[in-house]
């Protein structure tokens, strides 16, 4: 059917708009548009060279050389830190860092954000004490909460990864509270009502598939922020301490030296923009191609 | 094609003056990545001074895009590819954009459907009304008391206070009197109305048709009136141009055309429109098949493929549009070009023996029902305030039989349907099926089996991710049927509702909103209920399939001896189908009794307003002495006391001061001399004063 | 509008109050004895406790958190452990710093998000929508750390035009103090206002589509005072409240960007006590923050209100 005559819009043709075909087609699809493209080749060029670290620097991240503070040469290419050691190795390794980071408190955030959001299915109570919570925790400023995590357990890599878990808690949780009371109203559901289908199973079948859609854009937008959480808190000293290296925590000692040795942020800073520019075009892929239908 | 335009127009032309605005061959097309859609066709149309001309048409046939052509308001990516736009004696898609720009609003004017959405939610009404008057060179301060003076020309009651509200605070009908003021600001001599009415409830239309027919009688504006309505056209204009698949096939007086038909689409939409004077004696001949989709026409005549005259030449080569038939009329058709006549359809009987006896005992009956529809949000002091969307419903349903229910939106019946299935719950009343209470867990399972309910939207009730077939999978799993059986069930299901196998394994998205329809109910049928509840199932659909959906009812019911508690606004669609109906006012039944009775001696007056507001596919209803009604619903938040209808009522205290019962009494459902129940204590006074006249 | 504020109050309240809690807690979350950390690594067992006696630790738990609120309210802030010195004098001290960095970056963030923003949204041709989409994604991928960091690479060491380390007080020397204000406002306000672009930008996508947009074209309304009056006008409010969920964003980037640049702002009080657990400090400031950011929220959506009539009006 055409709409041209009711919304003056664009006629449509019946060509097949947004089908029951499975969620990860629908995922490859976004993949296939040019912004995707560049998002996922970029994100995984990147997580190719995490991985292949130990093969590319047998030395690691703390190999400490003679002269420290040095130049470009054939031996390290984007020269060495204060202590000696290979900046690129170390920006490498930096990258191993906040990858996995991302790759573990991300999801976790989404999942049990999301569970918190949809609580409010097995009790009215528990679902508004939830919200509350969420509330609570979205009152605090982002390296605020950072800062009070790092009160409580001290710095490292725990820190960070609670910190990016609770900070995004509300995001998804207020997502997916959102698109429960949108989605249970549908009459497809009211329809399945009607005919007695169970709780339970019109929940799964019809409710819950609507909407993992947005929290999965969500979670890919959510990477961008969970950067800038883990470089800002160890870009003041909160975040992974020495010697281990991760991208903020290169910047928090390469600042040290612009003067004398710019190339010591350049290369984290890069690698750093390069993710955030991976994941920003994802996310921008995926929200078209699902969300919009 | 011109030279036909101009035979037409001067056979036609009774002014002198010449045609105000002259479409001739006028072409619009969407370019999109599928290819080239052309919305608008070699179209060619005239608006004469003063009168009113209708567009006529159902989707995709391409009137809105012309009336947006002719304004060169043509949403991206649209192109106007060809033709003359001449108004005046000035082509308009020759103009410069500025000189466009600056004919907008003060020579030709558009009024839009949606009132909800045409107006700018953050500026004031006023505003809005000088913002057109401004643009073309007044002053602020004329600007404003020009209006002041427009709001009360459109009829908005307090104007002087109302001027600086903003639209949301506006009624739905008071919303498009002030799209029609922001039209009248330039004091144009075209107004383009697109669908002006759709959107509103029948006593408002008719309130908004009454207003457009005065300003054109006060002010000479000529009307281009599109809408898909045969009613609205017969009853307002002057002339009728009749679009099918972006041509037009049929053209002249209103007179003329609705005598007698030249081309078979128009002859047979015609008859396949429910009637407010008849009842179900024969099924409705629906014309079969849908409407095309624009961007696939059929080759040649684009109705060829459901028209029962088609014959080979139809097939390959499009019909021009050529004079013939009455006075000024001409359509577009190779078999009645030659003069072949029309045959009459032959009315198919409906299956009077067929059908199993109405009446016995109720299958499903509601009494007393009462559902709070409030948002359960505490008042600022204390307990939270209950709405009543339904205050205090009875009625029953028994097997074979069709239960009307008519009313205007936001009168509860929706409401009332939804929580007879379950979906709301009851605040007082029960809902029985087949004697168990549908609040006890028993009786719920025995309400799932036995009552189910049909949806207004075939878009929306079904899960865009799941094909037809698990969609009625997991209604026949409802009913117990084993996995291994239901597939031969779900396709002996969809063949009972006109469809075919080949369907079963499709997604939603691949069906008209018709087919769309029929799965909507098959999947209601997979549970073998003995009650269909049907909320306004054939509003959404174009006029030729709403005739297919009603005969599909018809025939399921009788087959199958199914009740129905079938729910509409369309007061003639409830007519052809039902038994007994119950016309619904703000949360109440003020009246119900058997549907020929009802609707040829009404006895209370919102009944007899609303059949008064409908408007009828025929002219010789022009004259008829209509009872329109003023203001809005009221809201049930806080309903009028006594009798909820005095506020509106004709007979009231409204003009009838001394009434305080009215006020004072509310008015219980009586039966009346005439056999039904009304709940009112002037009951028949109406039907005598509209009998005299 | 009454009605509106009567509805959010209880909870803002309720955030408030719930903060005021968990910053009260955090000391006692955190493993080990507040006392014996406070106390430092060399303090004999008779300081520890008296240390303990003198930060009420040895009252009911209640007892202390009310103790603690009192003194929030009546500017008893306590003492910090690192310094020595009134909680209180140390914040004011550095106050004006923050506040004239946050205000000046909110209003940079305002002026380019939105007009960069309302530039996209109004922009008809291919190449200014692609500049215009470009710049947007850019500066949405661009942390405020990372442009901070190439200004002062950039303008600061390569080309030196402005200072980049320090500060000194715009009210005591107006010139100078810009001077030093300048490149960190920019870091902290253009990655934000890359996000506030691209809601201003979607937001006027959407209205030029509606309906009242061509009610106003048929009008005769021209394309610039369509823009203006109708799409602009009805796109800000989402904008609006973005502005102020990114405050509470703003204040967690001044804390990285005053470490940048060397400024002696509240975010270098609150990493020092962080990392030397003078609890006193970091729970003022947390409370602070919060009260800020909530209390910017509320204002901004107080504005949005008055923006738009449904929602002053009550629908």
């Amino acid at each position: 059917m055409t709409t041209i005559d009711t919304t003056g819009g664009t006629p449509e043709s019946a060509a097949p708009r947004r089908g029951g075909d499975g969620a990860l087609r629908r995922y490859l699809a976004a993949l296939r548009t040019p912004r995707g493209a560049a998002g996922a080749g970029l994100l995984g060029a990147l997580v190719l060279l995490a991985l292949l670290a130990p093969a590319l620097f047998p030395g690691g991240y703390d190999e400490q050389g003679s002269g420290g503070l040095a130049g470009a040469s054939a031996a390290h290419w984007m020269g060495t830190d204060e202590l000696g050691r290979d900046i690129l190795a170390r920006t490498v390794y930096g990258l191993r860092t906040d990858l996995s980071l991302l790759l573990t408190a991300v999801p976790a955030s989404a999942v049990i954000g999301t569970l918190m959001g949809l609580s409010g299915v097995l009790s009215r109570w528990l679902g508004a004490g939830m919200q509350r919570l969420l509330d609570v925790i979205l009152g605090f400023p982002g390296i605020v909460l950072g800062m009070s995590v790092v009160l409580v357990i001290g710095t490292g890599w725990l820190a960070l990864f609670a910190s990016i878990l609770v900070i995004g808690l509300p995001l998804f949780g207020r997502q997916a509270r959102a698109g429960l009371q949108i989605e249970q109203e549908r009459e497809y559901v009211l329809a399945a009502r009607v005919l007695g289908v169970r709780r339970r199973t019109v929940m799964t079948r019809h409710v819950l598939p609507n909407i993992v859609d947005p929290i999965v854009v969500n979670a890919a937008v959510y990477m961008v922020v969970a950067i800038f959480i883990e470089a800002g808190l160890s870009i003041v000293g909160l975040g992974i301490q020495p010697p281990i290296p991760s991208l903020g925590a290169m910047l928090n000692t390469g600042a040290r030296y612009l003067e004398v040795h710019p190339a010591y942020v350049m290369g984290p800073g890069l690698v750093l923009l390069l993710l955030t520019l991976a994941f920003t075009l994802l996310s921008n892929a995926l929200n078209k191609a699902v969300l919009r239908k | 094609m011109n030279a036909i335009a101009q035979g037409i127009m001067t056979e036609t032309g009774h002014d002198e003056a010449g045609p105000l605005l002259d479409v001739r061959g006028l072409r619009t097309e969407f370019v999109t990545g599928a290819g080239t859609v052309r919305a608008v066709n070699d179209v060619s149309l005239t608006v004469r001074r003063g009168q009113v001309l209708g567009v006529v048409g159902e989707s995709g046939s391409g009137k809105s895009v012309t009336a947006r052509s002719i304004l060169r308001m043509v949403p991206e990516p649209g192109r106007i590819t060809g033709g003359e736009v001449q108004f005046e004696g000035r082509d308009l898609l020759a103009l410069s954009e500025p000189d466009m720009r600056a004919l907008r609003g003060s020579e030709i004017a558009m009024v839009f459907q949606d009132p909800q959405s045409a107006l700018n939610p953050v500026l004031t009404v006023g505003y809005q009304i000088a913002e057109a008057l401004i643009v073309h060179g007044a002053g602020k301060r004329t600007a404003r008391s020009r209006a002041l003076d427009l709001l009360r020309q459109v009829g908005i009651p307090d104007a002087e206070r109302r001027i600086d509200d903003y639209p949301h605070q506006f009624s739905g009908g008071m919303r498009q009197r002030v799209v029609i003021a922001i039209a009248l600001a330039g004091s144009p001599s075209l107004l383009i109305a697109d669908e002006p009415t759709t959107a509103l409830d029948v006593t408002i239309q008719a309130q908004i048709l009454r207003l457009l027919g005065r300003l054109r009688d006060e002010l000479g504006i000529a009307v281009l009136m599109i809408t898909h309505d045969m009613g609205v056209v017969a009853e307002t204009c002057d002339d009728v141009v009749v679009m099918y698949g972006g041509r037009v096939v049929e053209q002249g007086p209103v007179e003329v055309v609705f005598a007698r038909q030249e081309h078979p689409y128009t002859a047979d939409l015609l008859k396949a429109m429910p009637r407010l004077d008849t009842g179900a004696q024969v099924r409705l001949p629906a014309i079969p098949g849908m409407p095309p989709d624009p961007a696939a026409l059929p080759p040649g005549c684009a109705f060829h493929p459901r028209c029962r005259l088609a014959e080979d030449q139809c097939r390959t080569a499009v019909p021009g549009l050529t004079p013939q038939g009455g006075k000024g009329q001409s359509a577009a058709c190779w078999v009645t070009g030659r003069g072949v006549p029309i045959p009459p359809l032959d009315a198919v009987p409906g299956e009077a023996g067929a059908r199993a006896g109405t009446g016995g005992a109720p299958l499903l009956q509601v009494r007393d029902l009462r559902v709070d529809v409030g948002s359960g949000r505490r008042g600022l002091f204390g307990r939270p305030e209950p709405v009543y969307a339904v205050d205090g419903v009875s009625l029953s349903v028994a097997g074979g039989e069709t239960l009307g229910l008519v009313g205007e939106s936001g009168c509860g019946k929706s409401t009332l349907a939804r929580t007879i299935v379950g979906i709301n719950r009851p605040a007082a009343g029960e809902v029985t099926v087949g004697g168990a209470a549908a609040g006890t867990p028993g009786g719920a399972r025995a309400l799932r089996s036995a009552v189910q309910y049909v949806f207004q939207d075939p878009y929306a009730s079904l899960n865009p991710r799941r094909t037809i077939r698990q969609s009625l999978d997991e209604a026949l799993e409802m009913r117990g049927v084993p996995r291994p059986e239901r597939a031969a069930e779900a396709s002996a299901l969809l063949r009972r509702v006109g469809l075919n196998d080949t369907h079963l394994d499709r997604y939603p998205h691949a069906f008209s909103g018709g087919q769309r329809q029929r799965i909507g109910i098959a999947r209601a049928l997979a549970v073998e209920p003995k009650v269909l509840i049907c909320d306004e199932p054939v509003s959404a659909l174009d006029v030729s399939i709403q005739a297919q959906i009603i005969n599909l009812l018809e025939s399921l019911r009788d087959e199958l001896g199914l009740g129905y508690l079938f729910i509409a606004h369309d007061l003639s669609v409830v007519r052809h189908l039902s038994d007994r109906v119950a016309v619904m006012y703000l949360g109440k039944i003020v009246e119900t009794g058997p549907v020929d009775t009802v609707y040829t001696t009404p006895q209370h007056p919102y009944t007899t307003a609303l059949l008064s507001s409908s408007p009828a596919p025929e002219t010789t209803a022009r004259e008829r002495d209509r009872i329109v009604l003023t203001g809005d619903l009221p809201s049930p938040k806080d309903p009028p006391s006594g009798c909820r209808f005095r506020t509106r009522c004709p007979i009231g205290p409204l003009a009838h001061p001394e009434r305080r019962v009215c006020v004072e009494r509310e008015p219980v459902l009586t039966e009346t001399p005439a056999g039904q129940l009304a709940a009112c204590h002037f009951a028949g006074e109406m039907a005598e004063l509209a009998g005299r006249r | 509008m009454l009605r509106f504020l009567v509805r959010r109050l209880p909870s803002v309240v309720f955030v408030l109050l719930a903060t005021t809690v968990v910053a009260f807690l955090l000391p006692r979350l955190a493993p080990g004895d507040p006392a014996s950390v406070a106390a430092g690594p060399e303090a004999t067992p008779e300081q520890i406790a008296a240390l303990r006696i003198e930060m009420g630790l040895d009252r009911p738990l209640i007892q202390q958190y009310l103790d603690w609120m009192g003194g929030l309210f009546t500017g008893q802030l306590g003492e910090s452990l690192q310094f020595r010195r009134p909680v209180s004098e140390l914040i004011g001290a550095r106050l004006e710093s923050t506040v004239e960095l946050t205000v000046a970056a909110t209003l940079l963030m305002i002026v380019v998000g939105i007009g960069l923003g309302v530039f996209a949204g109004s922009a008809r041709s291919r190449w200014s929508r692609f500049t215009a989409d470009a710049t947007n994604t850019t500066l949405l991928a661009m942390p405020p750390f990372l442009a901070g960091l190439l200004l002062v690479i950039l303008l600061g060491v390569t080309f030196r035009v402005l200072p980049i380390s320090g500060e000194v007080a715009v009210l005591d020397d107006p010139v100078i103090g810009l001077q030093y204000l300048i490149l960190p406002a920019i870091a902290l306000a253009v990655p934000m206002s890359g996000s506030i672009a691209m809601l201003v930008q979607s937001s006027m996508d959407n209205a030029w589509r509606q309906d009242y947009v061509d009610l106003a074209v048929a009008k005769g309304v021209g394309r610039r005072r369509i823009a203006v009056r109708h799409v602009v006008r009805n796109s800000l409010g989402p904008a609006v409240v973005a502005i102020g969920i990114r405050f509470g964003e703003m204040l967690a980037g001044a804390v990285v960007i005053e470490m940048i640049f060397a400024r002696n702002g509240l975010g270098q009080l609150a990493v020092t006590s962080v990392q030397s657990a003078d609890y006193n400090v970091v729970q003022v400031l947390i409370v602070g923050a919060v009260v800020i950011a909530v209390v910017v929220q509320l204002l901004t959506e107080i504005a949005m209100a008055t923006l738009d009539p449904r929602v002053r009006l009550g629908v």
